[in-house]
């Protein structure tokens, strides 16, 4: 079956693949956090319009959004630095919108970190122990022993007494990290925690930021714009979009079962068009693709079909009667580690991409601006309407 | 001959390496700051010391050296008064100074979240400036006066039967004019400080759990430190040379060693006046330096 190679899943997914399995299964798992219609607006502009979702008890979720979809306003308003203008937010079964951060007991931690400028490591992560309102640990021994603890756990031994302005990006991220859960928390929010590293650093710190966190049991929600980031960090992701939760699921899923075109659309990995079905057809700028593919129903109607679902041939070769083809010309191909993505203009002008692993094929030389045929089964196609 | 010259001038050219231009930058940008400092500052305070060690007569002062105005300072009552009184007003209006700007200083630093705003507050505070000395000293009087405002106000509303007099023409008329007039130059550098500190920097300890007053002391307060000594400083120095609001507010009934300073001169008594001045210099030198060691400023700034 070689033709079954071109449509293998990209290396991306592998990692959440693996994680995906008991929980999906559906053991009663209680909900740690309830959003339930939470609505914010400034100054008249809605920025959460309606959120609603459940966070499971010792999970990892991350939550994905494009920029200004309103992730920072929703975690804040969860921390309680923002009130809600409506909508109930229960933390562990009890409803804590008029309950003050600091009796929360939910950790956040900022997207720029915030540590204490003028504390060491050490002192910025006993910070929430000794000087909480609730129940402060007054015994300087127990203190020092839980810091010492958490130093370690997050790998910062050997840094206790540097000043945080002397520590590099990675550090700061773990001092941040360290000085919320040294206070157990029962939930841990990340703003764009991995934002302001370099992508070396992005990378290894994911690994840890699950291994941390399935150590502690805790739940953690992960605000991230990155896809890639979202997928292979969450057991469950949430999409937020406009200020709405558009999709809440596990990442295989997710990732195969986009709940709408937008969501397929921030998944960076989808080819869309507009249109409509039509017959046995859907309708779109670049002509009749036949059905046969999986029909989600979505508000606004969208033909999808992965990235790497897709194969390109010669002009002349024929299609198979259980594929859809559609041609197109060659603008340029981009490496990307065992990947490699053509873009092709289609004949309205649109981009369509295709990503080839190399695993599977060795990179075949196209000549730019020549046409080829670009074919997909009929069946990995996604109809929305 | 001409050819050697020539010659010369060819080589310093070339052999002129780029970064000899540098220096002489640097030297020729400080030049006149430096000069002016040394022709107008440091000069003339050396000759103060000079004269304070010279010989007073009555109607003359002659370059002889001597001690007899320090020991005359040291032992008169009035002098010794003077610094003393100096001291305590100078500390009770660091104090009060302190104690009316820091909260103004937080109110616009910190909980005025529109920065338009805050700056357009800081402008507030230096309003009185844009009216004379003279005429804020002279509105304070029919205030403070034993038939002022403030005594009519309390005696109508039957606080008082009798009127407070110490309101005008005493220390404490001296101390509310000068912290009337020196709070701005405490509220400045403190709301600096505090417009600083990054608002998520406060969330983050109230997210860990600290209430208002923990996280005051603990991170507020410190963070603005800075501002503290700055405004401290400021004040101090201000303070400490003061005359003007002493001779307008307390009827010459207190003297700072800033009044003698005026006094003396004004009896052409030169050697007493720069054996004051030196002691004031001394004294301002010393208060500067303490205040610095409270904070490392160049690590903080
Ligand atoms: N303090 C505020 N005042 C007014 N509007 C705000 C404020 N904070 C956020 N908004 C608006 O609310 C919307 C959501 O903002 P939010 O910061 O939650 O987005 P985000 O998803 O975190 O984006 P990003 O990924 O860029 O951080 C935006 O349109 C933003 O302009
Ligand atoms: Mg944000």
């Amino acid at each position: 079956m070689p033709s079954l190679a071109a449509f293998a899943r990209p290396a991306d997914c592998e990692a959440f693949r693996e994680k995906s399995g008991p929980e999906l299964v559906g053991t009663e798992v209680t909900s740690v956090l309830q959003l339930k219609n939470v609505h914010k607006a400034f100054s008249g502009v809605p920025a959460l319009a309606g959120v609603d979702a459940a966070l499971s008890e010792n999970s990892y979720v991350s939550l994905l959004g494009p920029s200004g979809s309103g992730k920072t306003t929703l975690l804040r308003v969860i921390a309680g630095f923002d009130q809600p203008d409506g909508g109930e937010i229960l933390f562990a079964g009890k409803r804590i919108d008029s309950i003050p951060p600091h009796e929360r007991g939910i950790g956040f931690v900022f997207q720029n970190f915030a540590l204490f400028p003028h504390l060491s490591v050490a002192q910025n992560i006993a910070f929430g122990l000794s000087n909480r309102a609730v129940d402060p640990v007054t015994d300087t021994k127990i203190v020092a022993a839980k810091v010492r603890d958490m130093i370690g756990l997050v790998g910062l031994s050997g840094l206790e007494d540097r000043a945080v302005t002397q520590i590099s990006g990675g550090q700061k991220q773990r001092v941040a990290l360290a000085r919320t859960l040294v206070t157990e928390p029962s939930m841990v929010l990340l703003d764009e925690p991995l934002g302001a590293l370099d992508a070396n650093l992005r990378t290894r710190m994911r690994g840890e930021l699950r291994t941390i966190r399935e150590r502690c049991g805790v739940t953690f929600l992960h605000v991230t714009g990155s896809e890639t980031e979202a997928l292979a960090m969450g057991d469950t992701v949430l999409v937020l979009d406009r200020g709405r939760i558009a999709q809440s699921a596990d990442a295989g899923t997710l990732y195969s079962r986009p709940a709408s075109a937008d969501v397929a659309r921030f998944l960076n990995c989808y080819n869309i068009f507009p249109g409509a079905v039509s017959g046995d057809a859907f309708e779109s700028p670049v002509g009749r693709l036949a059905l046969g593919g999986t029909r989600l129903t979505s508000g606004k109607q969208a033909y999808a079909i992965r990235y790497d679902r897709v194969a390109i041939r010669p002009r002349d070769a024929a299609a198979a009667g259980d594929e859809v083809r559609i041609e197109a010309s060659f603008v340029a191909s981009e490496y990307s580690g065992a990947a490699i993505n053509s873009f092709f203009t289609l004949d309205d002008g649109r981009v369509f991409e295709v990503e080839t692993h190399l695993s599977h094929a060795a990179p075949e030389a196209f000549e730019e601006k020549a046409r080829y045929a670009l074919v997909w089964k009929r069946e990995d196609a996604l109809v929305f309407d | 001959m001409t050819m050697a010259a020539t010659h010369h001038d060819t080589s310093v050219e070339t052999a002129a390496p780029p970064t000899r231009k540098q220096p002489d930058r640097t030297a020729l940008l400080l030049a006149p700051g430096v000069l002016w400092m040394l022709l107008f500052l440091v000069a003339p305070i050396l000759m103060m010391v000079y004269v304070s060690f010279w010989t007073q007569t009555t109607f003359k002062i002659e370059p002889t050296l001597t001690l007899k105005s320090w020991v005359a300072f040291f032992s008169s009552e009035t002098y010794l008064g003077a610094l003393w009184t100096t001291i305590r007003i100078w500390l009770i209006v660091l104090v009060s100074t302190l104690l009316v700007g820091y909260p103004a200083a937080l109110f616009v630093g910190l909980f005025v979240k529109n920065k338009t705003l805050s700056t357009a507050l800081l402008v507030l505070c230096v309003i009185p400036f844009w009216t004379s000395f003279l005429i804020r000293v002279l509105a304070w009087r029919p205030m403070l006066g034993k038939e002022g405002a403030i005594n009519m106000i309390l005696m109508k509303i039957g606080v008082i039967t009798q009127p407070i007099e110490v309101l005008l023409f005493s220390e404490l008329s001296v101390i509310i004019g000068m912290t009337q007039i020196y709070c701005v130059f405490m509220v400045g550098p403190i709301a600096f400080m505090l417009g600083r500190i990054d608002p998520s920097v406060i969330e983050a300890a109230q997210d860990l759990g600290a209430g208002f007053w923990r996280i005051f002391r603990t991170i507020i307060l410190p963070l603005s430190m800075p501002g503290v000594v700055v405004g401290a400083i400021f004040v101090s120095v201000m303070v400490l040379g003061e005359f003007a609001t002493s001779a307008a507010l307390s009827g010459r009934k207190v003297n700072l060693l800033g009044n003698i300073i005026v006094t003396q001169v004004g009896s052409l008594k030169w050697a007493f006046a720069a054996v004051a001045g030196v002691v004031l210099t001394i004294l301002m030198g010393a208060v500067v330096a303490a205040l610095l060691r409270v904070v490392d400023l160049r690590k903080e700034l």
